[in-house]
């Protein structure tokens, strides 16, 4: 089972690498789109499926970001990669207060203040049109002054690599397991000495900070921001491609994202009736396969070679 | 049982906890010593879980204060009660249902400063080898049976190494056989040096395993002492069978 999973890594990877050289210009451009989602998808995944904060905010997030980012680049004049991290960091402060502040919260109560505080902050840039342009939007200072998307997509290559390394380590780390008892019991880990309050907190922070980074290399990448990346329409595609990937693991909620993210492009000739594709394929996966389709495929796999090892050991022993 | 020179461990002064314009317990005086082995009885609603949720900082007491080993910690939260190695059981079993056994008991281990995870899994698994669950450590917790889930939550407070047990009804819905190896498994513990309050509102079960006894009645401690005086208390008697 481990080489397959090495193999379909593998494959993966390659298949990431090569993508520019085998596909036109406009599937690239989705192909950049798709590191965007991913990222995004990933860092909620974290949020949602690790810590078990069902957060409806995440896109104001990204949409904070990249206004930071786009922002200080136009009003100071520094280099892209310098507004990013600034974008990442006002995200991780924002995103403490807001975890902060609804800690007492849980479920549904926690997914409405969050959808609140996504609807304050898209009509605060909606509104401060000197600042953000509105809704008729604001000019960005592009990634790289070049007409190819290839360097953006491997640019996105790298944030997502980068970013999922960061949050393997972190979910395979002792935080990763408070993060999951937390999740799973507060009270439980409470007793078990983990200190529920900061590591709440610091889930957001952490989450909001990837959804920044996001924000950031999406702003730069499209040239142009409006109000509407941070809208509730955006969020439903995220925690689609999270729950029918697999929102409890982050491998399987990135590989959701690059798979919607494509299937959606794919299928644009049908208009709106995709959107109603999509909409029956999440409810079957939340009805059939609560951990999402990616986690049920592997353990039909599992299953079949649990089922060879078993043949195997009765012929051996026959 | 320790003499009344010992240090306190846990002490109660004047604990008051109101539910709106309910007294669930009110100004209750309640001292643990080091190596005791305290039975908490009362009927039902008589607030014995309340009065271990503020023990534990899982509620805060609307009155009084709670001092363990001689510092003040009411007000604190559950998690720095766990870190003055107070620990407890829940009178509903409370696990990590989608985690590992072994995860379960990591976590405690784990939220421990400066524990390292090679040391934290060595002890994990000598625990559950005394609790019996050794085989079951990658079993999903939610898939072990009833009593399994009760010794693994002892376990998991075991993990905190702690000075003070509270077990809130251990032995609420769980088989004669079961009851029995809790029993076992508490007196090992306690002759090991654990400290145990444990509640329960059987005092059938209670008398066999403690030395000491504190009765509530209506959120008042009305009887606190060996378990042969208090079963002769007639307000006791009274609170508990309408005698």
């Amino acid at each position: 089972m481990r080489a397959l999973s090495w193999c379909g890594g593998l494959a993966l990877a390659a298949s990431v690498l090569a993508f520019p050289f085998l596909v036109n210009a406009y599937w690239l451009s989705v192909g950049v789109l798709a590191m965007f989602y991913a990222i995004v998808t990933a860092s909620w995944a974290l949020l949602a499926g690790y810590a078990g904060q069902f957060s409806f905010g995440h896109m104001a997030f990204v949409s904070l970001g990249a206004y930071t980012s786009g922002l200080l680049v136009k009003w100071f004049d520094i280099p892209v990669p310098l507004g990013m991290a600034a974008g990442v960091v006002v995200c991780a402060v924002v995103g403490s207060g807001v975890g902060f502040v609804g800690l007492r919260m849980r479920g549904p109560y926690l997914a409405l203040f969050t959808v609140a505080f996504s609807e304050v902050l898209r009509i605060i840039f909606v509104s401060e049109v000197e600042i953000t342009g509105g809704s008729g939007g604001l000019e960005v200072t592009p990634l790289f002054h070049t007409r190819s998307d290839m360097p953006s997509y491997y640019l996105g290559v790298v944030l997502l690599a980068a970013s999922l390394a960061v949050m393997l380590a972190l979910v395979a780390s002792r935080w990763g397991l408070f993060f999951r008892a937390i999740r799973e019991n507060e009270d439980a880990a409470a007793a078990g000495g983990v200190k529920v309050m900061r590591f709440r907190v610091l889930a957001f922070a952490i989450a909001s900070a990837f959804a920044g980074l996001g924000g950031g290399y999406f702003g730069h990448y499209i040239g142009i921001l409006t109000p509407d990346i941070g809208s509730v329409d955006q969020m439903g595609l995220v925690v689609a491609m999270a729950v029918i990937g697999g929102a409890e693991s982050i491998i399987a909620a990135t590989i959701g994202a690059l798979g919607l993210e494509f299937l959606v492009e794919a299928l644009r000739s049908y208009g709106q009736w995709r959107l109603v594709l999509f909409g029956a394929l999440l409810l079957l996966t939340m009805r059939f396969a609560r951990n999402g389709l990616l986690a049920l495929a592997w353990e039909q796999v599992r299953r079949v070679d649990r089922m060879r090892t078993s043949r195997r050991a009765r012929e051996v022993g026959e | 049982m320790p003499g009344p020179s010992a240090p306190l461990l846990v002490e109660a002064r004047g604990l008051t906890k109101r539910f709106g314009g309910i007294v669930a317990v009110h100004a209750l005086e309640f001292a643990v010593r080091p190596g005791e082995l305290v039975g908490l009885i009362g009927p039902n609603g008589s607030g014995k879980t309340t009065t271990i949720n503020m023990l534990t900082g899982h509620l805060k007491p609307a009155g009084g204060e709670i001092y363990v080993r001689g510092r003040r910690a009411d007000g604190l939260a559950a998690s720095a009660f766990a870190a003055l190695r107070v620990g407890r059981t829940f009178q509903i079993t409370q696990l990590f249902s989608r985690m590992s056994v072994l995860e379960n008991m990591l976590v405690p281990g784990l939220a421990r400063p400066h524990s390292t995870r090679p040391a934290v899994t060595r002890a994990a698994r000598q625990h559950l080898e005394f609790l019996g669950l050794a085989a079951l450590e990658k079993l999903q917790a939610k898939n072990l049976s009833g009593g399994q889930q009760k010794l693994l939550e002892l376990g998991r407070a075991l993990m905190l190494d702690p000075d003070i047990l509270f077990l809130d009804e251990p032995f609420a819905g769980v088989n004669p056989f079961l009851r029995d190896e809790i029993i076992a498994l508490v007196r090992k513990l306690h002759a090991q040096g654990r400290t145990f309050v444990i509640v329960d509102h059987d005092i059938q079960a209670l008398q066999r395993l403690v030395l000491r006894l504190v009765v509530m009645s209506r959120g008042q401690k009305i009887a606190d002492g060996p378990v042969a005086e208090v079963r002769e208390n007639q307000e006791v008697l009274r609170a508990y069978a309408g005698i």
